[in-house]
């Protein structure tokens, strides 16, 4: 039995697919496309995938990746990731199937791009002279505190036409401390008044420990 | 294609999927290519929309023609049609994003009464003029297709058409004619004026309703030479018309999420509340062989790991075995469950649940309508209590643990003794789970009763029947719930006061269109969601305006008036609605139309005899 990953990208229209709603999706392309995936055995078999890292609602990312089993020996990864793209909603394309290589258990952190209409240069520079930008992040028991300063000390920021970029850097992973840029935005939506709902977020790439790409 | 302000309304709303598009089988063109864009709308969510099998029907039909588009739009829920507003964004079709105003033709279904004011509010989305009289030459073509066009009287100030009957090959001769009217510049009226000739079309500003004073309908005028009556549209054969082989997969759960095969259309059972039964008339099945390939086809095409035998009496189709035993040859290995949602009590067999559970087990649906012999023979649902038996023993002995059971209350001749046995036949088949020796260790039984409110439908026999008020229906609802009396049985019914309306709008005429758009004014749309209902308000407007609501629904109909629908022939002569009409009065059943023809009219569509009764075609 093989372990596969399938690496791709959701941004335009799939970026409003939610992660649940992700899982049927991808299910019906493999199914569609005639992929040799294992089903699971049982009294209602199903295929066995795991996604890592799961995007919120309205995020894009460059690095989505899909891990599933095989029992089949030769694969010609290039032909399925064609195929497996032609069975899925504009917006998402297979860019590589491989060997799993590198254990999601073991991501650290993922960068993000964000881009806002407007000049919001003075609010991020605002931001970047606080001592303390304290946000409620909701944990699966209720909410808690959290410094942003803690983990977002500076944000690099660039104008670019009429938008205000920036990229970060957060940490994330099955174990340990989950950010994502939406904490920020919120908060400099309240400080700021920064329109954090037409932000747009990219997810460019996600780091295991030690700083390996996790997508190679 | 995706504005900013789109991008904020769907970061603002909750299943932004609702609105992108962009599912796996969606069609793109090229626009500098087109000769006719058709904007297909479901006048409710997308859930609801995109379980509809005839627009995907349809949707794949239009696409054929290189050079139309059809695309679809949906209403959109409370909170995005106000985030749309606030950000002025028209109502758009999720393919292109462009407005409907962008479109030449805008066509609705209309499915359900309740979803009127929903089409009200589409169009204001969009920006289009409500009344069909204020639109201009630049505006598209509102049509309007369905089984409520039978009739949609209450909407005629707001349709340029309507399609009686099955759009298959109707609306491609109607887009064609609109393209020639297009590269010819004619002007709306002249086209609208040259559709009346195509078959099922309906053009209501080319009918002229004369009143008497008390409201009730005088006459109905054709205008400028059109035909005096209207006759559905209808395949005769389904076996020329391919069944749709790619459906659109949508990625948010629709209500009906799966694979769906039409495998006959019509009924054969005549029961004489069911409008469908008598709008669908003749029954037409189509061939096993084709059924499995297209099933095969659909299910590779879509990734879907179900798929449903749909049409309003699935187990009636004669050649069912061999279909189930035809997909059971590659069903197991592709992972796919087969589910039959329209099975009959009195010919459900054991073979056939064995066939059906192969794969997954789901529930056990049966509706036996009403709770005594006596009202099920005024219906002619023509199921016995020894039928019901053998089927909930069967089910039992197969594994079931679980049956849910349809009713209805407020059927013509109900009494309270109707109402018990309900209860009472519930409870019998709650003893009979535990008759069985071989029942699950541990395990009890559950049966469910939902119960709906009887509504009067047009084109029924029960079309002249009074609808049980409000308050009778009430008091039956209360009166079921003392009946029972098992923990194992629950029991569900509707609203009454939604019935209502829907009974309302179900045998209106023309002089509704004000009371619809009052209310809609006033904030009505989305009336068949419970949470969105403003029945106070539907009270208001209906007295506000000094449109009594009992006329239409709580009046007794005498056979020889005109009704607001006369003028729209399915097939069936009011000659025979009168005859069954009276046959239900006096509990009188009539046998299924491929067991004996009753001669209600419906063969003239085919040209000659529905079935071939010197064969056995009964089952």
């Amino acid at each position: 039995m093989n372990t596969i990953r399938a690496w791709f990208t959701k941004t335009g229209e799939a970026s409003y697919i939610s992660h649940l709603d992700l899982q049927r999706v991808m299910g019906r392309a493999m199914r569609r496309s005639k992929l040799p995936v294992w089903y699971s055995k049982g009294f209602n078999p199903h295929i066995y995938m795991t996604f890592a890292l799961p995007l919120p609602l309205g995020q894009e990312s460059l690095v989505e990746s899909v891990d599933f089993k095989s029992e089949a020996e030769d694969f010609d990864f290039e032909a399925m990731a064609q195929t497996l793209t032609d069975a899925l909603p504009r917006g998402i394309d297979v860019k590589k199937i491989y060997f799993v290589d590198t254990d999601a258990g073991k991501i650290a952190s993922a960068k993000y791009q964000v881009r806002i209409p407007g000049n919001w240069t003075k609010a991020l520079e605002q931001y970047n002279s606080l001592e303390k930008a304290m946000v409620e992040k909701k944990t699966k028991r209720g909410t808690k505190p959290l410094n942003l300063k803690e983990h977002i000390a500076q944000v690099e920021y660039w104008q670019r036409d009429s938008e205000t970029c920036f990229t970060l850097t957060l940490p994330a992973g099955s174990s340990g401390l989950n950010l994502n840029p939406s904490l920020l935005l919120q908060y400099l939506e309240t400080a700021y008044g920064l329109p954090a709902s037409v932000a747009q977020v990219l997810r460019v790439a996600i780091y295991l420990e030690g700083g390996e790409k996790f997508l190679k | 294609m995706f504005n900013e302000e789109l991008k904020a309304a769907l970061a603002a709303v909750q299943k932004p999927g609702r609105y992108t598009g962009g599912e796996p089988g969606c069609v793109y063109k090229e626009k500098s290519e087109l000769d006719l864009r058709f904007a297909f709308c479901f006048p409710d969510t997308y859930e609801v929309g995109m379980s509809f099998l005839g627009m995907k029907i349809l949707y794949e039909e239009l696409n054929q023609y290189p050079r139309w588009w059809c695309e679809r739009a949906f209403m959109p829920w409370v909170d995005m049609k106000e985030e749309m507003e606030k950000r002025h964004i028209p109502l758009y079709c999720l393919e292109s994003k462009d407005p409907l105003t962008a479109f030449d033709i805008v066509g609705f279904t209309l499915q359900y009464e309740l979803s009127y004011t929903n089409i009200l509010a589409m169009l204001d989305m969009a920006g289009i003029p409500l009344h069909a009289a204020d639109r201009g030459e630049d505006m598209p073509l509102v049509v309007a297709g369905g089984p409520c066009v039978c009739n949609a009287e209450p909407l005629a100030d707001f349709f340029d058409m309507m399609m009686l009957g099955e759009g298959e090959e109707q609306l491609p001769v109607v887009c064609e004619l609109t393209v020639r009217a297009k590269k010819e510049g004619w002007s709306k009226k002249q086209l609208l004026r040259a559709m009346a000739d195509i078959p099922g079309c309906y053009i209501p500003s080319l009918y002229q309703v004369n009143y008497y004073e008390d409201g009730r309908v005088k006459e109905v005028l054709p205008l400028d030479g059109v035909p005096a009556v209207v006759t559905k549209a209808i395949i005769k054969d389904m076996n020329s018309q391919p069944l749709p082989t790619n459906f659109i997969v949508p990625m948010i759960g629709a209500v009906h999420d799966r694979a769906q095969i039409e495998v006959l259309r019509g009924c054969v059972r005549g029961c004489r509340f069911c409008q469908a039964g008598f709008l669908y008339r003749p029954m037409r099945e189509r061939n096993a062989d084709m059924l499995n390939q297209a099933a095969q086809d659909l299910c590779g095409n879509t990734g879907y790991d179900e798929v449903s035998l749909t049409s309003l009496s699935t187990s009636d189709h004669s050649q069912l075995e061999t279909l189930l035993d035809d997909m059971l040859e590659w069903t197991p290995d592709q992972h796919v469950n087969m589910a039959l949602p329209s099975l009959r009590i009195d010919n459900f067999s054991e073979s056939l649940i064995q066939k059906t559970t192969k794969v997954r087990k789901s529930g056990l649906t049966f509706a036996p309508e009403a709770g005594t012999q006596r009202l099920r023979d005024v219906i002619n649902k023509n199921v016995t209590w020894e039928e019901i038996e053998k089927s909930c023993r069967i089910a039992f002995e197969g594994g079931y643990t679980g049956v849910k059971l349809y009713f209805m209350m407020g059927l013509p001749t109900e009494t309270m003794e109707d109402i018990e046995g309900i209860a009472e036949t519930a409870q019998k088949i709650v003893d009979l789970y535990y008759q069985n020796p071989n029942k699950p260790k541990g395990r009890g039984v559950q049966v469910t009763i939902s119960v709906a409110c009887f509504v009067p439908k047009p084109h029924t026999p029960f079309q002249f029947c009074p609808q049980d008020t409000k308050e009778m229906l009430e008091e039956k609802q209360k009166h079921l719930v003392r009946s029972v009396k098992s923990k194992k049985i629950t029991v569900r019914y509707h609203d009454s006061k939604t019935s209502f309306l829907e009974g309302v709008f179900a045998k209106g005429d023309r002089r509704l269109s004000a009371v619809l758009e009052e209310a809609y004014r006033r904030g009505c749309y989305f009336d068949g969601w419970d949470d969105q209902f403003k029945y106070d308000t539907w009270l208001e407007v209906f007295r506000d305006l000094g449109v009594d609501m009992g006329f239409y629904a709580h009046r007794q109909i005498p056979t020889d008036e005109v009704t607001p629908w006369d003028h729209l022939h399915y097939g069936v002569t009011k000659r025979y609605l009168i005859s069954e009409y009276e046959n239900a009065i006096n509990a009188k059943t009539t046998p299924p139309c491929n067991r004996k023809c009753s001669g209600c009219g419906a063969n003239k569509l085919l040209g000659g005899p529905c079935f071939e009764y010197d064969k056995s075609v009964v089952h």
